[in-house]
């Protein structure tokens, strides 16, 4: 049998250094936020734009943080052992939640602009402004905006309960914390589903308020379990570079992410595929739309850039156990990874806001960083202020010694 | 050739009271882990060990090669995707080809469910029957039961080494002192056992009670080949009878109630159904003064025409073409599938078709002509009379004299 791994000279804390990146991160997000933020006040024909490039990179760091905390939640859920080495990276990721729902202001400042169903046009057909009408009990601001508060009370509570007594357990080493945290694991999961389903619907799906797909959650939830696979395993191999958790962290747990990633990069297409194959089929006008609007011109291209790139290229690069043992391999197949999911959310907001050009401009790379930064000093402060690793979590052991048959 | 010295590449069957092989007993992981890396540094080739639980590490400590099995089960998923695309390629595109929903005969997205189920079916089944033949599974004896200390604590605590004379290094001293050097507990030369007796009872019933269980087998297929053969009267037993059978009288059946015997109930003279009076013999079958009339009952217009062409266009083009000149796409597709059966629509364009008086179109409109399908019970009455003006203007338009066209397009004209 495999020796447990000597983790009491491993460094298991993020120190100053994280302190540094974190503060660093902290500004340069303040800074791309800000000028995104009067680039908005000052060009009033660049608000829709912006309003939209804002909302693609809030659903992205949203789909990473969301993605973090179902990790958490599933390893509760499953009373899984092998993760726990892992889980504490995965809090760290849920932690930026709170910082998300601060960020989720300004969505609501750009509602006008965002949703057609805010202020319908005046030309809109007949039957189009029945349709808006029919919805209206839904798809209304005030209704919208307590649906937004309870989503954001809901995965603030989760994620607050799951950390808040994970890292108390470092401190007491209370085995029955795990127990409270297990039993609560159903509901939280269930809670989870429900509003980031509705979320995705209220958020991206009311863009196009005359198109609807039922699977349209599953979609973002998929991107969501594989953004929080490929970005816990990217900040493992990071860590490690940097000197941290260096035996705590084996090929074996690798593996395991690898096998998640991969696992859920297929999900991820067989959901792709099934919302497509039945809109495909059906062939209706008002569900087609929406396809159609992605299947031409440009943005047919990035289509077609999703399918190799988000599910054919993964799905080659790390089906063999040889490169998800090879943390350097499988974190760069995980950067690659984090890039297109950036591009599947871009996919899923803007075609709405420009139909026949993808209009990539440097909005997005300024709200990218700036969301980016502040969502990671969020997560290396909370870090850096306990252990890397749930030291005192009663699985842990069976943690380190874990090894892929 | 010596009768009893067997070539040396022929493996001997075992004969009881050979040796079969030498085992070692450990109570622990460790020891065995050690012991199993001596054994393979050795360089023996036919020994295992056996544990009641896996054991990471055993492979590598036994020096066993990865497995293959990986790739037979990727050569599998790949045919099992190649197979079903053929599979419905051929069946939708080839053998029966036939247009669902406007989509194309070769059609890939519908495919796809398919082509992954048939991978995975492949996959799995290659994988598990794999497993088992590498396995060399299920074997259902193995020599070293004749060691009781195995026999009795191999599943449970215990943990053996067995290396088996059929080895060409195997020495019987040599490798008692290599497991002995090791820290088994035990280490046992394992005899081949004499094959058991078969036992008394056996012997004397054995057979006669297989024949009579095979012939109790047969009962059950040979009574269902007989209900199958034997022909009845009386009607089949049905255990759910979903709505097979209605009490209701179909066309053409008896009914014992009627002085006549028969259910359908002949019209009772004198009398017209609703809405068929049709009283207007012009309106309704195109007749006038017992001739084929040649007019319409209602004035032409242009909207009549163009209703007319709106019908035209949804009911007869898929035969008669867009311009009437007889190849609609149903047409040529059933002249290209069987040419020698299949009638072309006529031209309407054609000297018969103009001579025909109105009457007489209006009637093939209703009721069909030779092999052409009858419209009326699906074109309203006005319709068809619409339709048969947009006829006329169809043919009007193939040979319209020069004097029609407009003066300021007459230079057009070749
Ligand atoms: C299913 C195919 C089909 C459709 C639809 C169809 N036709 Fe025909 N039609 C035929 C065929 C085939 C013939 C030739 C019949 C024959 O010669 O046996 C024909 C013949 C005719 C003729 C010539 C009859 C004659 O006097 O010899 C006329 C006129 C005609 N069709 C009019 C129409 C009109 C008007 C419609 C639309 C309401 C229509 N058809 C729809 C297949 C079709």
């Amino acid at each position: 049998m495999a020796e447990v791994a000597d983790i009491r000279r491993d460094n298991v804390w993020l120190g100053g250094a994280g302190r540094a990146v974190a503060i660093v991160a902290g500004a340069v997000g303040a800074v791309g936020l800000g000028i995104g933020g009067a680039i908005a006040w000052a060009q009033p024909d660049q608000r829709a734009h912006f309003f939209a490039s804002y909302l693609t990179n809030y659903c992205y760091f949203l789909s990473l943080g969301l993605g973090g905390l179902f990790l958490v939640l599933l390893e509760h859920l499953a009373r899984a052992g092998w993760s726990v080495v892992v889980r504490r990276l995965a809090e760290g990721i849920a932690s930026t939640l709170p910082v998300l729902c601060l960020l989720f202001l300004p969505v609501l400042w750009g509602m006008g602009y965002l949703y057609p169903w805010v202020n319908p046009r005046g030309d809109l057909a007949e039957h189009l402004q029945h349709l808006l009408e029919w919805k209206r009990p839904y798809l209304n601001t005030g209704f919208f905006g307590v649906r937004a508060g309870i989503y954001l009370v809901v995965w603030l509570a989760i994620s607050y309960y799951y950390l808040a007594l994970s890292s108390r357990q470092d401190r007491t080493g209370e085995p029955r914390l795990t127990l409270r945290l297990e039993g609560l694991a159903p509901v939280a999961i269930i809670l989870f589903g429900l509003t980031l389903t509705f979320a995705s619907f209220d958020w991206m799906m009311s863009r196009d308020p005359f198109w609807y797909s039922t699977i349209f959650g599953v979609y973002y939830f998929a991107g969501c379990v594989v953004g929080g696979f490929a970005l816990v395993t990217v900040v493992a191999v990071l860590l490690q570079r940097g000197g941290r958790l260096v035996s705590a962290i084996s090929p074996d747990h690798y593996q395991d992410l690898g096998k998640y990633t991969f696992g859920f990069i297929v999900f991820w297409a067989y959901i792709a595929f099934s919302q497509y194959l039945l809109i495909w089929y059906g062939n209706i006008p008002e569900e087609t739309q929406w396809y159609v609007r992605r299947s031409h011109g440009p943005w047919g291209g990035v289509s077609v850039l999703l399918l190799l790139g988000h599910f054919v290229l993964p799905f080659v690069a790390i089906i063999s156990r040889w490169p998800k043992r090879r943390p350097a391999l499988l974190g760069a197949v995980c950067v690659w990874i984090l890039g297109v999911h950036w591009f599947d959310v871009y996919w899923l907001v803007m075609p709405e806001y420009s139909a026949t050009a993808v209009p990539l401009s440097w909005l997005d790379v300024v709200l990218f960083v700036g969301m980016g930064g502040v969502c990671t000093a969020r997560a290396l402060l909370w870090l850096g202020r306990r252990p890397l690793i749930p030291i005192r979590d009663p699985r842990l052991e069976e943690s380190l010694a874990f090894e892929n048959a | 050739m010596g009768e009893n010295i067997p070539p040396a590449d022929v493996p001997v069957v075992p004969r009881a009271g050979t040796v079969y092989g030498v085992l070692a007993e450990y109570d622990g992981v460790a020891p065995l882990l050690e012991a199993a890396a001596k054994v393979r540094d050795g360089g023996y080739t036919y020994w295992d060990t056996y544990t009641p639980i896996p054991i990471h590490g055993l492979d590598e400590a036994m020096g066993i090669r990865k497995t293959r099995l990986p790739w037979v089960v990727f050569g599998a998923g790949v045919s099992g995707a190649l197979l079903a695309l053929l599979m419905q390629w051929w069946m939708n595109a080839f053998n029966y080809s036939y247009v669902v929903s406007g989509k194309p005969l070769l059609n890939l997205p519908p495919y796809i469910p398919i082509i992954f189920e048939v991978t995975i079916l492949l996959s799995a089944i290659t994988a598990f029957l794999g497993m088992l033949l590498l396995n060399k599974l299920p074997q259902l004896y193995h020599s070293w039961f004749a060691s009781r200390a195995f026999a009795r604590r191999v599943t449970t605590d215990r943990f053996f080494i067995g290396i088996e004379a059929r080895d060409p290094k195997f020495d019987i001293a040599e490798v008692r002192a290599l497991l002995g050097s090791t820290r088994a507990s035990q280490v046992e030369t394992v005899v081949e056992p004499a094959a058991p007796a078969m036992p008394e009872q056996v012997r004397k019933y054995g057979l006669p009670v297989a024949v009579l269980l095979l012939a109790v087998a047969l009962v059950p297929p040979l009574l269902i080949a007989k209900a199958r053969l034997t022909p009845r009267n009386s009607p089949r037993v049905q255990v759910i009878a979903d709505m097979d059978q209605q009490p209701k009288f179909l066309p053409q059946q008896a009914n014992p109630l009627f002085l006549d015997d028969r259910a359908m109930r002949p019209l009772v003279a004198g009398t017209v159904a609703v809405h068929h009076a049709n009283l207007d013999k012009f309106l309704y079958q195109g007749i006038a003064e017992g001739q084929w009339a040649t007019g319409f009952p209602m004035p032409v217009t242009t909207t009549l025409v163009a209703r007319g062409q709106a019908r035209f266009n949804i009911y007869c083009t898929a035969c008669h073409g867009w311009d009437g000149a007889g190849n609609g796409p149903a047409a040529v597709q059933g002249a290209a599938r069987s040419p020698e059966s299949w009638v072309m629509p006529t031209s309407l364009l054609d000297g018969v078709v103009r001579e025909r008086p109105n009457g007489h179109i209006f009637n093939t409109i209703s009721n069909g002509i030779r092999t052409m399908p009858a419209y009326g019970d699906q074109i309203p009455v006005a319709d068809r009379w619409a339709i048969l003006g947009y006829v006329r203007a169809l043919q009007l338009s193939q040979a319209a004299p020069k004097a029609l066209v407009p003066a300021e397009r007459q230079a057009e004209l070749r």
